[in-house]
């Protein structure tokens, strides 16, 4: 039985030049697990507003077609009855929680449609969704994960036959990640709910949905269970979509013909165990690679050996200790005695998971935070007492959220600001020689805010580096990307290695820190854990378990088909798993 | 379709626009309880205003919400939040400020127009003044009796008032008002009216400017702000407390006091026997 | 006419209601303005006054048995002159306001408030050749305004804004108000990040002008003042965002639909109980307000 029916459905914005749903079909069948996908622009969001009855009732709009809910017609159906049966968790999830505690928001849904017993209902949802335990809680408490969660317990309360998420995982480290799709599970396979997702993470969706749909221009291009969905390779990369690395390794050696013709293409690590595992590993690739980076390191270290007495480091945190005010009882301490040096010229990635002090750790930097005990140097001095305007030639951050360095009205006076400000001489060809290595010249006269996610993040990138700062400090310069747009950033990244000089990124996204990254630090509950290459922390399974880092899928791959391997992208998986061809 | 739709926006599109406007000015106005005014000389800087937070909204949305969203923003984060209440009397700057905002925020047809926006800044700045000033001065009229009695009383309450209101609206006014509004009204337009999914306001959906019945409609609920505010302060010592009770005898004092022991200990007593 | 002087400095205190001169303080704050510290400082203080002291006794009081007691504290005071029974209300207010727990940042309002109002009209009835005998109705004055402000300051910090808004519901406050006040508490912390994260970027990348000499300090505050109104243009628009998503998620959740139907107010006022505590806090206050008018009577 269908629990969700469009039929020629098509829908206009109010003032759009074109429709955004044009024609669209697509039945989902109750106790579906249903991956959307598709790339930007094609109308997954709006879809998500029609199910649950935004659009028509509060946004309007020409819409022409049918949308069934169970069976009724959406127009019909008042929004309240909807939300009964549809539920909704936004991308911006944060904003769908209106009020103050735990319980209370979990509730609000049900006492708003006077049901007696909302404070039960609330309780259910909350323990359907994990957060057991929290009732009392505010919301301020709660991780990122945790309030995502909460979100999704306040969609729940109603008991909806149908739940809708956006994006559920864009912002979170994978062991929430995990957690999120575990309470997903959980609902739809013990509670019977049917699950809807728009997801870019492939490799969730080959784990956990059970059907996928691919829209493009506005319209349903097919419907097809995930792990065949996921094994159209060339079709989902046309969409910019990648399948998980597994099955684009598989895909590009059975092209090559290192693999039979006519197998199936594995999708998950399970899988690609028994795709693979005839395949010999090749350890003298891995010599040469591993013999490369250590010659690299070896230099590096004698360089320094050299220099040490010459050269003083970029930067040095001496014994740190920093704590934050909490609203009750006794200070949290985030640091306590932590010290690290950070070398000219370096490219470090900062990795650990959500609240490991990251954040906090470039924001010392800045000296934005004071430390309560011990000393941050930039170069020879103590920033002690330095105002952080004094700093910012030196040291520049860009934040998370782009959107927060956005402060002009076009990113064109956005990234002259600073120079300005400084009356830097040539800041009008500088400006202009930014917006062009940025790709951002045809762009410039637009506001930050109004631009897509990937235009959004160069354009923080060209204002954080306008002023040529000797340190730059990035934090999740791929966070809520799609993975398509993610790839672009790390282009943008590397090409911006020989402008910089040293740089450090805050990240979740292993991909970035294998590919980027020469120098990985992992902080963990306010510690330094572990700091070295990429083989000496991947490889090291008692840290990865230990602080929940993951490495990119195909590195797992490698290390179950032989515990020796250390590929970190698909090309080096081909390398030191394909027979012949290097 | 319809024809051409006024700028009377849907029930959620005016949520939003409360909620927007209540976030922002109620969040600025934390701000000023907390910055003191200074004074240079006789001139009295205050930043007492952010008020070009809800004038520049008003004036790219809905005029109403925006109006009644700064007024209750102001209530819940600087009187309540922080415990600074007044009781009843804060009506007057509800009304006013919700009066002031809808004015300035009718009168602008195009946004993009800076003289308007600045005449309207200023307006809607002074209106809410003047009401205030009003206010003020009844307030005395009422509390001193014989007003017009006391020699020279009257005149001085008069050019205090007019001073501060002239005071307030050439340099507040002025500076964090008017060329706020003007800096920001245009640049808004056409930004962030999309954000809220709405169309940006241009002659044709504008509300259209004051009418005999927008003014009456103000002139009544100031009427009843200022009727509330004299009640809250000097309308009620007609009620003579201290006659009620200082002329009584002492037993009755003694009186309420074993009837309030006894009430206490009764309590104390039930309240053992629930918890056991 | 005693009485007409004393009205007349009320007079003055209404005007004045919070000229504070403290020019020290200015100075400080503009300093500070943009510091990250105090912005910090300011949302753990705000946070912690309408979280913060949720587990104290007046917390868990029922509100409308607090909102009526806050009635007396805040109307009668103005009409009473005895000091015994002034006294005795101001020492009962401040009684509730260390039970309340309130934060400090509050307090310090309060007591700047209340000391620059009486510093105020000190000086003032000093110009007007006032003496000793003068602080003497001065001093009366300042223990009213202080006993109104401790009352407003217990009952409206004290309580939890959740309970608060549901005593105002019950009085019959229109819906919206209610609504209001628990959403201000889950944004503000939001909105304040938000905000210090948008003047850091003035901060960062705009070049303050140098503060040390006296005109520096007049350009560096003016400097300060056009950042903050600057800050509003990103501010509006990132709000924005958030408020679309905000309010459909509440007309999801049938925000609408509770706003005017009874049986939902019903819902939210049936978790108010009035309790042997509410009741013992009644009687208590009464009887140390009856204790104060029969210590006046004998004082008299």
């Amino acid at each position: 039985m269908n629990v969700i029916e469009i039929k020629d459905l098509t829908y206009t914005y109010p003032g759009a030049s074109g429709p955004t749903l044009d024609h669209m079909d697509l039945a989902v069948e109750k106790g579906d697990f249903l991956a959307i996908i598709g790339n930007n622009g094609c109308g997954k969001s709006t879809l998500c507003k029609i199910m649950n009855g935004l659009i028509p009732h509060f946004i309007t709009g020409d819409m022409e077609g049918s949308v069934l809910v169970d069976g009724k017609d959406t127009k019909t159906m008042s929004v309240g009855e909807i939300a009964g049966k549809v539920g909704y968790v936004y991308q911006d999830f944060e904003n769908q929680i209106v009020r103050p505690t735990v319980l209370d928001d979990a509730s609000y849904a049900c006492m708003n449609y006077a049901m007696p017993d909302y404070l039960e209902r609330g309780r259910k949802a909350l323990r359907q969704c994990g957060l057991e335990g929290r009732e009392q809680e505010y919301i301020w408490q709660l991780s990122g994960g945790q309030t995502h969660l909460l979100a999704l317990a306040g969609a729940v309360s109603l008991e909806p036959d149908v739940l809708i998420l956006d994006e559920p995982i864009a912002q979170l480290d994978p062991r929430h990640a995990d957690l999120i799709y575990g309470v997903l599970k959980n609902l739809n396979e013990k509670w019977g709910k049917t699950i809807i997702v728009i997801e870019h993470h492939t490799e969730y969706i080959a784990d956990y949905c059970r059907h996928v749909a691919l829209l493009k221009d506005g319209h349903t291009e097919w419907v097809l269970p995930s792990a065949e969905a996921l094994r159209r390779v060339d079709e989902l990369q046309a969409c910019n979509i990648f399948p998980p690395q597994v099955t684009i390794a598989a895909h590009q050696m059975k092209k090559e013909g290192m693999l039979a013709d006519g197998m199936t293409l594995p999708t998950t690590l399970e899988e690609g165990k028994k795709a693979f595992g005839h395949l010999f590993f090749r350890r003298e690739t891995l010599n040469l690679e591993t013999k490369k980076e250590n010659a690299a390191a070896n230099k590096k270290t004698a360089a320094d050996g050299n220099l040490a007495a010459a050269v003083t480091p970029a930067a040095k945190f001496q014994n740190v200790s920093v704590s934050y005010r909490a609203v009750k009882g006794e200070a949290k301490k985030i640091f306590r005695n932590l010290n690290l040096e950070i070398r000219k010229g370096e490219k470090i990635a900062l990795i650990g998971s959500n609240g490991a002090g990251k954040s906090t750790l470039m924001k010392l930097m800045t000296g934005l935070i004071r430390p309560a005990e011990g000393e941050v140097w930039l170069k020879d001095r103590s920033i002690r007492d330095t105002k952080p305007e004094e700093l910012s030639r030196t040291i520049s951050l860009v934040y998370q959220n782009p959107e927060e360095m956005f402060i002009k009205d076009s990113i064109e006076s956005d990234i002259a600001f600073a120079m300005q400000a400084r009356h830097a001489k040539d800041w009008q060809e500088r400006t202009e020689a930014l917006l062009c290595r940025f790709r951002l010249s045809e762009l410039k006269d637009r506001d930050g805010r109004l631009l897509s996610g990937g235009q959004m993040r160069r354009a923080s990138l060209a204002i954080g580096i306008a002023l040529n700062p000797e340190i730059l400090l990035l934090d999740e310069p791929t966070a809520n990307l799609d993975i398509a747009t993610r790839k672009e950033i790390m282009r943008t990244l590397n090409e911006m290695k020989d402008i910089t000089d040293t740089v450090i990124i805050a990240t979740h996204d292993m991909q970035l820190v294998c590919e980027w990254a020469e120098r990985i630090i992992v902080l963990c509950e306010g510690r330094v854990v572990a700091d070295g290459s990429r083989n000496e922390i991947f490889g090291n399974r008692e840290v990865t378990e230990r602080t929940g880092i993951r490495p990119p899928e195909i590195f797992d791959m490698g290390k179950i088909l032989n515990p020796g391997a250390f590929c970190y992208t698909i090309q080096e998986f081909r390398q030191q798993f394909g027979c012949g061809c290097v | 379709m319809e024809m051409v739709k006024k700028q009377t926006a849907t029930q959620s599109q005016k949520l939003m626009i409360f909620v927007l406007t209540m976030a922002l000015y109620g969040m600025a106005t934390l701000f000023t309880e907390l910055i003191p005014k200074f004074q240079v000389g006789i001139v009295e800087f205050s930043v007492e205003y952010f008020l070009f937070i809800p004038l520049v909204l008003g004036m790219l949305f809905d005029p109403l919400s925006a109006a009644l969203g700064a007024a209750t923003g102001e209530l819940v984060f600087s009187e309540i939040m922080l415990g600074q209440f007044g009781g009843l009397g804060e009506l007057e700057k509800f009304v006013t400020v919700t009066i002031g905002v809808y004015l300035a925020g009718r009168i602008v047809r195009d946004p993009r127009n800076r003289k308007l926006v600045g005449f309207a800044a200023i307006f809607g700045t002074g209106v809410q003044q003047f009401l205030g000033m009003l206010v003020d001065i009844f307030k005395v009229q009422f509390a001193v009796e014989g007003f017009e009695a006391v020699p020279g009383l009257p005149e001085s309450v008069f050019a205090t008032e007019g001073f501060a209101f002239l005071n307030d609206l050439l340099f507040s006014g002025i500076l964090f008002c008017m060329l706020p509004a003007i800096y920001l009204a245009p640049k808004l337009y056409g930004k962030i009216e999309p954000l809220l999914g709405m169309q940006p306001r241009s002659e044709k959906t504008a509300l259209g400017g004051i009418n005999a019945k927008v003014v009456l409609v103000c002139l009544g609920a100031f009427a009843v702000a200022a009727a509330a505010e004299l009640l809250a302060t000097s309308g009620l010592p007609l009620i003579e407390w201290e006659a009620s009770w200082a002329e009584s005898g002492a037993a009755i004092a003694a009186g309420i006091v074993v009837a309030a022991i006894v009430a206490v200990a009764v309590l104390l007593m039930m309240k053992k026997k629930a918890e056991a | 006419m005693e009485s007409l002087e004393v009205n007349f400095q009320i007079y003055h205190y209404w005007r004045s209601k919070c000229a504070m001169k403290g020019e020290k303080m200015m100075q400080k704050l503009s300093d500070n303005i943009l510091d990250k510290l105090s912005m910090d400082f300011l949302r753990n203080q705000v946070l912690k006054n309408a979280y913060g002291n949720d587990d104290t006794f007046i917390a868990k009081l029922d509100p409308r048995i607090l909102l009526v007691w806050y009635l007396f504290f805040a109307l009668v005071p103005w009409f009473v002159d005895q000091v015994p029974f002034l006294l005795g209300a101001f020492l009962l207010v401040a009684a509730t306001t260390v039970m309340a727990r309130v934060a400090g940042l509050v307090l310090a309002l309060f007591v700047v408030g209340v000391f620059s109002q009486t510093g105020y009209l000190f000086l003032v009835s000093l110009l007007f050749g006032g003496n000793g005998e003068t602080i003497f109705p001065l001093l009366i004055l300042t223990l009213k305004v202080a006993t109104v402000s401790l009352a407003s300051v217990t009952v409206f910090s004290g309580l939890d804004p959740d309970r608060l808004s549901n005593g105002l519901m019950w009085f019959g406050c229109p819906e919206r108000l209610s609504f209001s006040i628990s959403y201000a508490y889950r944004i503000l912390p939001m909105l304040m990040e938000e905000f210090q994260n948008v003047l850091l970027s003035y901060r960062l990348r705009g070049n303050a002008p140098d503060g040390s000499t006296l005109s520096g300090k007049i350009r560096y505050l003016i400097y300060q003042i056009k950042v903050i109104v600057h800050a509003f243009y990103p501010l509006m628009l990132n709000t924005a965002k958030r408020s679309r998503t905000t309010v459909e998620a509440l007309e999801l959740k049938g925000y609408r639909n509770a706003a005017t139907s009874p049986a939902v107010k019903k819902l939210k006022l049936s978790s108010l109980k009035i309790g042997y505590d509410d009741m013992l806090f009644v009687a208590v206050s009464f009887l140390w307000m009856a204790l104060t008018i029969f210590a006046a009577f004998l004082f008299r």
